[in-house]
C-alpha cells in the first residue's frame, strides 16, 4: 500500500510539472510581450529573454520620440474605456430589461419576440456591416462617439443568458414581492440583479472584452486620430511606426493589462457564473 | 407567472425592438437592395445591375480563396483547438487543488486582441528573431507570413491559443458531470485506459464536445483581425478570409454594391456549411449511440 501511494504522489508531482509548464508555454506571449516592452530596443525581437531594460518604449509611448511623433495614445486610451463601458453599460441594462419582460412579464406578442430574436440571432453579422456603416453616417454619427457606442448597445447573447437565468427564478419569489406591494423595476433591481451576481460578471467580462477588443467596427466608423480606440491606433501603428517595436509592446501592454485585471479581480465570480453559463 | 402586463412588456422590450429595426431588419433590406446595385460608396447616383454582381464575385479570385480559405482554416483549427483543449480538461481536471488557478491561466489567452496577438506573433516571427535565427542554425529557412500553408498555420495558432482555455472551460464542466461510479466501477472490471477514455469518458462528455465543436467551426465563419494585421489576406490570397474580402471591397475599393454581394454569398455559405456541419456531428453522435 505504501508503493501506491507513493506512485500516487509521483504521478500526481508529473501531473502538476505538466500543468505548470503548458500554463507556462500558453501565457509565455504575455511574458514576451511585457518583457520585450521593458527590453533595451536593440533586443526587442532578438531574445527569448531580454537581459538589458529600459523604459524607454513607455518614454516614447506617452512623452513622445526623438522624431517628436507623438500619438494620442492617452486619449484613444481614454476613449477605449469610455467607449467600451458606456457599450457595456447599455448592453447590460437592455440586457436585463429585456430578459425580464421576456421570461417574467405576461403579454401579447412575446412569443413573436422570442422568435423574432432567435431569427436575428441566426444571422451573421458582416451581412450589416455595410448598411450599418451607411445608416450611421445617415444618423450624422460617423466619426462620433455615437457611432460607436449606440450600434454596440445591444447584445442579443446578454439577452439570451439573462432570459435563461431568470426563467430559472422561482416566480413565488416575484409574487412575494408583489404581494409587498413591489413595482416591477423594484422586483428587477431588488431581486432579480442581486440573485445573478454571478453571471452578471461573466456577461459583463465577456461584453466588456469583446468591446474592447473590437477592431472592424471601430475602425471604420471614425475617422479622426483623435477618435481612435486604443487597438484601432494600435493596429495603426503597425505600418509606419513598425521600426519602433518597442513602443509597440508598450502599447500592447497598455491595452491588455486593465482587461486582465480586472478578470483576476472578478476570477472568483467569474468561476461560479461560468458553472451556469455551461449547463 | 406574473399577471398579463402588456404596457411594461412592450416598454422593456422596446430598446431591442427599436434597435433592431434600425441596426438589424433595415440593414438586412438594404443589403439585398445594394447588391444588385452598382453603388460605389461616395457617388450620389448608381444603377441596377440585375445579377451583374454575384455573377463578377463567383468568377472573382477573392470570393473563390474566401470560400475556400474558410474550410482551410478549419482544416488547422478545428483539430488544434480540439486536441489543445481537451489536452488542458483532462490535464486540469485530474488535479486535486488548484484547479481554478489554472483554468483561470489557461483563459488569459482569450482576454486578448487579435490585435495584440498579431503584434507578437509578427514580432516571434520576424526575420531576426530568436526563433528564426535558431531555424537558420538548423537549416530551416521558413518564411512565415509570405508562404501559403505556414500563414494559415500562423493564424490558426493564434486562435487554437486564443480559445483553448475558453473550450477547456466548457470540457471540464462536461468532465466533471460524469459519475465518479462509472469509473470505478470500469477499474473493477479492468477496463485498460485506452477503452476507458473511449468506451466511458468520450460518450459522456459528447454534450461538451459538441458544444466545443460547434463554437469552433464558428469561428473560422468569423476571422478577420487576425487575418487584417498580419497578412492582409495574403500571400496571394491564401488567407484571404470571407470578411477580409468585403472589407477590402467595401472599404477599400469602395464597391459597396458589390461588396454587399459577396456579404450575401458569405452568408449563404455560412448558414449551409453550418447546416451541415451540425447534421454530421448529430449523425456521427447517433450512429454511436451517444445521443
Amino acid at each position: 500500500m505504501v508503493g501506491s501511494n507513493r506512485n500516487r504522489k509521483i504521478r500526481l508531482s508529473v501531473r502538476y510539472a505538466i500543468a505548470v509548464v503548458l500554463l507556462l508555454v500558453m501565457v509565455y506571449p504575455y511574458l514576451y510581450m511585457v518583457l520585450n516592452s521593458l527590453a533595451d530596443w536593440s533586443q526587442v525581437d532578438r531574445k527569448l529573454i531580454p537581459d538589458a531594460f529600459t523604459l524607454k518604449s513607455y518614454q516614447w509611448l506617452f512623452l513622445g520620440g526623438e522624431t517628436g511623433v507623438t500619438r494620442p495614445w492617452i486619449g484613444s486610451f481614454l476613449n477605449s474605456i469610455v467607449v467600451s463601458l458606456l457599450s457595456t453599460a447599455l448592453m447590460m441594462a437592455f440586457g436585463v430589461m429585456v430578459a425580464y419582460a421576456l421570461s417574467k412579464l405576461r403579454f401579447r406578442g412575446r412569443d413573436t419576440v422570442n422568435n423574432f430574436i432567435l431569427f436575428h440571432m441566426f444571422f451573421p453579422a458582416i451581412i450589416l456591416l455595410i448598411p450599418s456603416f451607411l445608416i450611421v453616417q445617415k444618423l450624422g454619427w460617423y466619426d462620433t462617439y455615437w457611432a460607436l457606442i449606440i450600434p454596440k448597445g445591444v447584445s442579443l447573447w446578454a439577452v439570451f443568458m439573462y432570459t435563461n437565468f431568470f426563467k430559472a427564478v422561482p416566480d413565488a419569489f416575484i409574487e412575494a414581492a408583489k404581494l409587498d406591494g413591489a413595482r416591477d423595476f423594484q422586483i428587477l433591481y431588488k431581486i432579480m440583479l442581486p440573485m445573478s451576481k454571478s453571471i452578471t460578471s461573466v456577461i459583463f467580462l465577456f461584453l466588456l472584452m469583446e468591446r474592447w477588443t473590437e477592431l472592424l467596427w471601430d475602425m471604420i466608423m471614425v475617422r479622426s486620430d483623435h477618435m481612435l480606440t486604443l487597438n484601432v491606433l494600435l493596429s495603426q501603428m503597425f505600418g509606419p511606426y513598425g521600426t519602433y517595436p518597442g513602443p509597440l509592446y508598450a502599447g500592447s501592454v497598455l491595452l491588455s493589462l486593465p482587461i486582465i485585471i480586472l478578470f483576476i479581480l472578478f476570477g472568483k465570480k467569474f468561476q461560479e457564473g461560468m458553472q451556469f453559463t455551461l449547463k | 407567472m406574473n399577471q398579463n402586463n402588456p404596457r411594461l412588456g412592450w416598454l422593456f422590450t422596446s430598446p431591442y425592438l427599436i434597435y433592431s429595426l434600425v441596426f438589424f431588419l433595415g440593414p438586412l433590406i438594404w443589403s439585398f437592395y445594394l447588391a444588385f446595385t452598382n453603388w460605389d460608396l461616395i457617388a450620389p447616383t448608381y444603377e441596377f445591375v440585375g445579377f451583374d454582381n454575384f455573377l463578377k464575385a463567383l468568377k472573382s479570385p477573392g470570393v473563390q480563396s474566401a470560400f475556400w480559405v474558410t474550410y482551410k482554416f478549419m482544416i488547422v483549427f478545428v483539430p488544434l483547438v480540439i486536441v489543445m483543449s481537451m489536452a488542458v480538461a483532462v490535464l486540469v481536471h485530474g488535479l486535486p487543488k488548484f484547479r481554478s488557478v489554472f483554468l483561470i491561466g489557461f483563459f488569459l489567452p482569450y482576454l486578448s486582441s487579435g490585435v495584440v496577438s498579431s503584434l507578437i506573433v509578427k514580432g516571434f516571427l520576424s526575420y531576426n528573431s530568436p526563433l528564426n535565427e535558431t531555424l537558420r542554425r538548423l537549416g530551416v529557412d521558413i518564411n512565415w507570413l509570405g508562404s501559403p500553408w505556414a500563414a494559415l498555420l500562423v493564424v490558426g495558432a493564434i486562435m487554437a491559443w486564443k480559445f483553448t482555455g475558453y473550450y477547456a472551460l466548457i470540457l471540464t464542466s462536461g468532465l466533471a458531470g460524469i459519475d465518479k461510479e462509472v469509473y470505478e466501477a470500469a477499474a473493477i472490471d479492468g477496463v485498460s485506459n485506452r477503452q476507458r477514455f473511449w468506451k466511458i469518458t468520450l460518450p459522456l462528455m459528447y454534450p461538451a464536445i459538441y458544444t466545443t465543436l460547434i463554437l469552433a467551426f464558428g469561428v473560422t465563419f468569423g476571422i478577420f483581425t487576425e487575418v487584417y494585421q498580419l497578412t492582409g489576406g495574403g500571400p496571394n490570397y491564401a488567407t484571404n478570409t470571407w470578411q477580409m474580402e468585403i472589407f477590402s471591397q467595401a472599404f477599400k475599393n469602395l464597391q459597396a454594391g458589390y461588396a454587399s454581394a459577396i456579404a450575401l454569398l458569405a452568408s449563404l455559405a455560412t448558414f449551409i456549411s453550418i447546416f451541415i456541419i451540425r447534421k454530421l456531428l448529430e449523425v456521427w453522435g447517433k450512429r454511436n449511440g451517444w445521443v
